[in-house]
């Protein structure tokens, strides 16, 4: 009598579903993410146990104000920023060429003062960026105020956050929130980092 | 592993065929990529995500009278760059005492609980952070009230009587 031989089942098995299932999931998340919208310079904000996070539904205007205390000013929403340029050129006097309008377009974030605004759009977005010092705030010339007239004249909706370096001086901000007050925006949002909860 | 099934089926005798390749290969390899590939892109997407804390200002249009506070019930803080200033009253008394401390556990948020075990539910904390201020110490400040459950706060410009009393204190 031959012994009795357990049968033995192959231990691989077929790897092609889970395979498919995770490259989708891969291909799902990679373009459903949304990309960190560029920066004109490296701002750290410093974090608050805050949970809520950043809503960038009805379209964001956001005021970032760099380590040395420039301000810059970006929006997602492209129709306000096209507004914008046509009023801020057309107030003070400066004729748009089709180039300029798409190297504005091009790039999110306004952070020249309008007396640059002509040199900085007949150059490549990459070169223009060491010409990006900020809008000016100041009492005398603050073309902010503009700016921000215009998007919010364009999208009524727009919500206004504001994305502070760590390190940047209180008074710029409260020249900032000066500033929006005055266009009657009371409500921002203060961009932070994540930090746990102290017990 | 990567083994390729190469049986051409069991067939005894009959017609010699052409040996036929499984097209079946191991998938592991590539399943335990795309995995990983996941678990990187959702742990990397998540922490980066940016958090907001939401700032109202009063109207300044709007002319209706507000609540009066009192004096006993408030509390004013003035964030300095490394220390925080904090006071009760008039800054122009001669009573008023400035005192100072810090941004740890012990420090600010000490004084403010503990101010506002005694005064209950009306007590306000009014901010006026220091000229030499950095954005994150009044992020810090908004957020010691977040932390201390006070609703009640107001963010002010600092006056020249409060920067006086500073120097006065000499601290």
């Amino acid at each position: 009598m031959p012994k009795v031989k357990a049968k033995r089942h192959s231990v691989s098995l077929d790897m092609t579903a889970m395979c498919d299932v995770a490259f989708l999931l891969l291909t799902f998340f990679m373009l459903t993410a949304k990309f960190r919208p560029e920066e004109a310079v490296t701002i750290t904000p410093p974090s608050s146990i805050s949970e809520k996070p950043l809503n960038t539904k009805d379209g964001m205007l956001m005021v970032s104000v760099s380590p040395e205390g420039g301000v810059y000013l970006a929006t997602d929403d492209q129709m306000a920023r096209e507004f914008m340029l046509e009023r801020m050129a057309n107030r003070y006097g400066i004729a748009v060429t089709a180039e300029m309008k798409k190297n504005f377009m091009a790039s999110e974030i306004v952070g020249y003062p309008l007396g640059a605004m002509r040199q900085v759009l007949n150059m490549k977005p990459s070169e223009a960026k060491k010409l990006s010092k900020g809008i000016p705030i100041d009492s005398a010339n603050n073309e902010l105020s503009y700016w921000v007239g215009y998007a919010k004249l364009s999208n009524p909706e727009l919500k206004v956050a504001i994305k502070g370096d760590k390190d940047s001086n209180y008074k710029v901000f409260a020249d900032i929130i000066g500033t929006l007050q005055a266009q009657n925006i009371n409500i921002f949002q203060l961009v932070t980092g994540p930090e746990n909860k102290p017990k | 592993m990567a083994e390729i099934d190469s049986s051409g089926g069991g067939k005894k005798g009959g017609k010699k065929r052409s040996k036929k390749m499984s097209t079946k290969i191991d998938m592991t390899p590539m399943v335990d990529l795309g995995f990983l590939l996941i678990t990187f892109f959702m742990l990397t997407t998540t922490l980066a995500k940016p958090v907001t804390m939401q700032l109202n200002m009063p109207d300044k249009t709007d002319t209706k009278e507000t609540s009066p506070v009192k004096l006993s019930e408030t509390l004013t803080v003035c964030p300095d760059e490394s220390k925080v200033y904090y006071y009760q009253g008039i800054p122009t008394e001669a009573g008023t005492v400035m005192q100072v401390t810090n941004y740890s556990e012990t420090g600010i948020r000490k004084v403010i609980a503990d101010l506002k075990a005694k005064v209950g539910n009306n007590f306000t904390i009014v901010i006026k952070p220091t000229k030499k201020a950095k954005y994150r110490n009044m992020i810090d400040m908004l957020d010691e009230c977040a932390i201390t459950n006070n609703k009640r706060y107001a963010l002010l410009e600092i006056d020249p009587d409060t920067e006086a009393l500073i120097k006065r204190s000499g601290k």
